[in-house]
């Protein structure tokens, strides 16, 4: 829909677009007006004429979604926000203040924020996700509008998402690349070359369309071109200047980032006359048309049936997880599971074989994987698991990071903890996970030490409403709890106990089994000890330990397949600090291990049975 | 601007950026140093962990340390930086807290035959050292001190200044205590804290602009696990922050020098 009026509106909304990107962030004395002016055009056009939302209703499920990749330009979103009438236009000089939720970059604290952005180059990703849920989980018509910067599609991880994007055709899926040249302190290294960057969409598999990124008429007709698109996800390449409309500063370079200071003033008087706001008639929000089903949510998760281990020997974690995760799937149907190809390492592949449509292969590509999980879970419909070895969930820090700013409630589950991987060697062990994944708020840590354990950790997880990690191990251990047991996030368990311990061990994993070997070479020599199992490294059960380390004379051991820094050790010790006259030895990997037998490996880097009897003998 | 043909501008890409680097530092003709934001270096976290599997001697540079860069809000904060880098195997990770220290932490970070972190910050500070002080890795600084301090506190960055400022405070109500800079995080100075601590009651406050996990106070608690009657507070960000002014910011997270300056009260 073209007709001057329409096209003569979205213009002016632009320019205002432009006049609050400037006046909140001086009122800030910070913030990026240049960069906010360069996708002014851009924002108009989606927010008042091309998507379909309710400004009161931000969250509705069947409305379309925008994800501002380019996170840095919230002040523009807030007043397209604003200016549809989600809030008070006034409430815009609150700008990054401390009592406003009108942050320098964009989180869902705001109810019309779906993921935290501000970290470049992840929200193509997270649009990925929604755009996945849409096409396959909701069966839904919404779609799905990310904006993205020309300077963060260096990032790898935009590439990635462009893959997944083709692969799985998400043709309800938009992406605006605001090519407006300039980075922070350089040009960016494509400049306005167009023609290399719609190869390089094409390459891609997407649909390229490449406008006047300052044009209404053409940004329109983009819009209504990738609507018709089938079978494959449009990128409109938005040809643009940094600081457009704005007299003497557009596209010059070192003004990223900067207020415009004393330049505001006759910029805002200019604008202000293009915009004539006396006589602009904004237009109606375009109504949601989609539909989507209720999900009925559970009020406890459950599996569908409980761990059974009656005669089983030795099984490892990560296979109890994946019989897990399979139970959790056909107990609730919003459990979403996703690998990067390692469903058959991680056993999410059980899951997969189960239910195949709530499963989705991200193949080698940590980064996207976490953020779809995050993209999926946005608006509490789905919880995602996200599965790949341990050490390479690493590779997804950032996303991770973001994700806890986003209090997204994505389930990570690392495989192939530490050195009792054995031969593969250290490229990959995880032995720094615990160090990373503790720090992000109120997540939850599970460490399990055996199959019973590992199930219920699954489920645990579902009923959390927050983020979790779960680590999970390669080696077969034994059974140690009845199918039955009841686990609590926070609760540790004693599993070896009597009325004479001389000394406290805190283990998990394969160490809390080289544990209860050390217990029975100890208890050759007259030693009892007392072995806890932590279950959940955080919360971490500071009752239960400071309870057995009193009762066994003050004396602790810690063990961990894992580095010293950031671990179960450093969790005791913190949780512990301030106890007076506790005795600790902390055994954990060392150095950068290597190649080797599990058994060899646990020996020579100090945290096999031996070696714990050894500590302990120490103490006592 | 100086060396042009020495810099090499990797855009918004920090994993190839690290990779990168360890690749030009392999054969050890060069030595690499890399800068980003410090929670942009968190994005090529698998990338540094494999560097330290590769025994690579880049040194990682990260910027806006935590809640003191103030209005840009999480996404540019690192609050869980040392928590990562500190896993390296022999990685030096230098927080130096004013400018000469800095300086040193590059000339020692570049004779250093491995790895290094160093954690900078956005605000200013002001100069804590003369321009001739000596500075060694493992080895940290007391920058006030008296023979009566009734509690030691050991900061570093922000929370150094936020600490000097807080001393001041509890000298008006008769209290001295004892600051230390550590300078390096990793090897940690566990010598001179726990002199210190011993010398002033066993109390000891450290305060952080880092979250609770694997920073300077899990450092600290570990290097001194084992002693005896030890009495702590840890003060840290304990939740997800916002956008603010920096000085409201480190107010409202608790890591302030009126925060601090309660938490030694607390314990004497």
């Amino acid at each position: 829909m073209s007709d001057t009026n329409t096209v003569n509106t979205l213009e002016r909304l632009a320019n205002l677009l432009r006049i609050h990107s400037i006046q909140s962030t001086q009122e800030a004395n910070s913030g990026h007006p240049t960069s906010c002016s360069s996708m002014a055009e851009i924002t108009s056009v989606l927010f008042f004429n091309v998507m379909r939302y309710d400004p009161k209703d931000p969250r509705n499920p069947a409305a379309d979604r925008f994800v501002l990749s380019k996170g840095h330009c919230a002040p523009i979103l807030y007043a397209a926000w604003a200016e549809a009438g989600a809030f008070p236009v006034s409430d815009l000089t609150n700008l990054r203040k401390i009592n406003s939720d009108l942050e320098g970059h964009p989180t869902p604290r705001l109810n019309f924020v779906d993921v935290a952005t501000g970290s470049l180059g992840q929200g193509l990703g997270f649009a990925c996700g929604m755009a996945y849920a849409g096409k396959y989980f909701d069966q839904s018509d919404y779609r799905v509008y990310c904006v993205l910067g020309d300077g963060e599609c260096s990032e790898g991880s935009v590439w990635e998402s462009f893959a997944f994007g083709s692969f799985y055709k998400l043709d309800n899926l938009c992406a605006i690349i605001d090519v407006n040249r300039l980075g922070q302190s350089d040009p960016a290294p494509l400049q306005h070359d167009m023609e290399t960057y719609r190869k390089r969409v094409d390459a891609f598999g997407w649909h390229p369309i490449v406008v006047n990124g300052q044009d209404v008429t053409q940004l329109l007709a983009a819009f209504k071109e990738a609507s018709e698109t089938k079978d494959k996800p449009t990128c409109i390449l938005a040809k643009t200047f940094k600081g457009s409309g704005l007299k003497g500063i557009e596209n010059e370079l070192d003004w990223h980032g900067k207020p415009l200071g004393d330049k505001a003033n006759e910029i805002i008087a200019h604008l202000r006359e293009l915009v004539n706001e006396k006589t602009l008639v904004r237009p109606q929000i375009s109504k949601i048309t989609a539909k989507v089903a209720e999900i009925k949510k559970d009020k406890e998760i459950k599996l569908s049936s409980p761990p059974n281990y009656d005669g089983k020997k030795e099984v490892a974690t990560r296979l109890a997880h994946g019989t897990a995760l399979e139970k959790l799937g056909k107990g609730c149907e919003y459990v979403i599971a996703l690998d990067g190809d390692t469903k058959n390492s991680t056993y999410s592949i059980k899951f997969r074989d189960a239910l195949p449509k709530r499963f989705i292969e991200c193949y080698i590509a940590e980064q996207n994987m976490v953020q779809v999980a995050i993209g999926v879970a946005s608006r509490q419909r789905y919880i995602t698991f996200v599965h790949t070895f341990a050490c390479f969930l690493l590779r997804a820090a950032d996303q991770v990071r973001m994700g806890g700013i986003s209090f997204t409630r994505t389930k990570y589950v690392g495989s192939h903890a530490g050195v009792s991987i054995g031969e593969d060697g250290p490229s990959q062990m995880a032995l720094e996970d615990f160090a990373f994944f503790r720090t992000i708020p109120n997540i939850v840590c599970f460490y399990p030490s055996d199959a019973v354990s590992a199930e219920r950790a699954v489920e645990l997880a579902a009923n959390y409403d927050g983020a979790v990690y779960i680590r999970t191990s390669r080696p077969n251990f034994p059974i140690l709890y009845k199918n039955d047991e009841v686990f609590e996030i926070g609760k540790a368990k004693i599993v070896v106990e009597s009325s004479n311990d001389v000394c406290t061990i805190v283990a998990g994993g394969v160490t809390l089994h080289e544990a209860m070997k050390a217990a029975e070479k100890l208890k050759g020599v007259g030693k009892a000890v007392r072995i806890i199992d932590l279950f959940t490294i955080k919360p971490i059960d500071r009752d239960t330990i400071l309870k057995s380390v009193n009762a066994t004379h003050n004396r602790l051991v810690v063990v961990e397949d894992h580095y010293p820094e950031g671990g179960l050790g450093e969790a005791v010790m913190g949780a512990l600090a301030g106890q007076t006259n506790v005795k600790v030895i902390h055994l954990a990997v060392k150095e950068v291990p290597r190649s080797g037998k599990p058994a060899e490996l646990l020996s020579k880097y100090g945290i096999d049975a031996e070696h714990i009897a050894n500590a302990v003998e120490k103490l006592v | 601007d100086a060396l042009p043909k020495r810099f090499i501008e990797c855009y918004i890409a920090e994993q190839n950026m690290v990779q990168v680097a360890i690749g030009v530092a392999s054969r050890q003709r060069y030595i690499t140093f890399v800068h980003t934001f410090a929670c942009f270096l968190l994005r090529a976290a698998d990338q540094v962990r494999m560097g330290g599997i590769s025994f690579t001697r880049t040194k990682y540079v990260g910027s806006h340390a935590g809640v003191s860069i103030g209005e840009d809000g999480p996404s540019q904060m690192a609050l869980e930086d040392f928590a990562f880098f500190r896993t390296i195997p022999n990685i030096v990770c230098f927080y130096p807290s004013d400018a000469v220290s800095a300086e040193r932490a590059v000339e020692l970070a570049a004779n250093y035959d491995g790895a290094v972190y160093i954690r900078t910050s956005r605000p200013n500070f002001p100069i804590l050292y003369k321009n001739d002080e000596v500075f060694e890795i493992g080895k940290a600084k007391i920058v006030v001190e008296s023979s009566n301090d009734v509690c030691t506190i050991v900061a570093g960055g922000v929370t150094l200044h936020e600490a000097m400022k807080a001393a001041e405070k509890l000298k008006g109500v008769g209290k001295a205590v004892r600051i230390i800079d550590l300078f390096t995080i990793k090897p940690i100075d566990r010598d001179t804290i726990l002199k210190s601590v011993n010398a002033t009651h066993n109390r000891l406050v450290v305060v952080e602009d880092h979250y609770p996990e694997g920073g300077l106070g899990e450092a600290v608690m570990g290097a001194l696990a084992g002693q005896t009657n030890v009495k702590v507070i840890h003060l840290a960000v304990k939740e997800v922050p916002r956008s603010g002014k920096p000085a409201e910011l480190l107010s409202k997270y608790g890591i302030d020098a009126e925060h601090i300056a309660n938490a030694v009260e607390k314990l004497v």
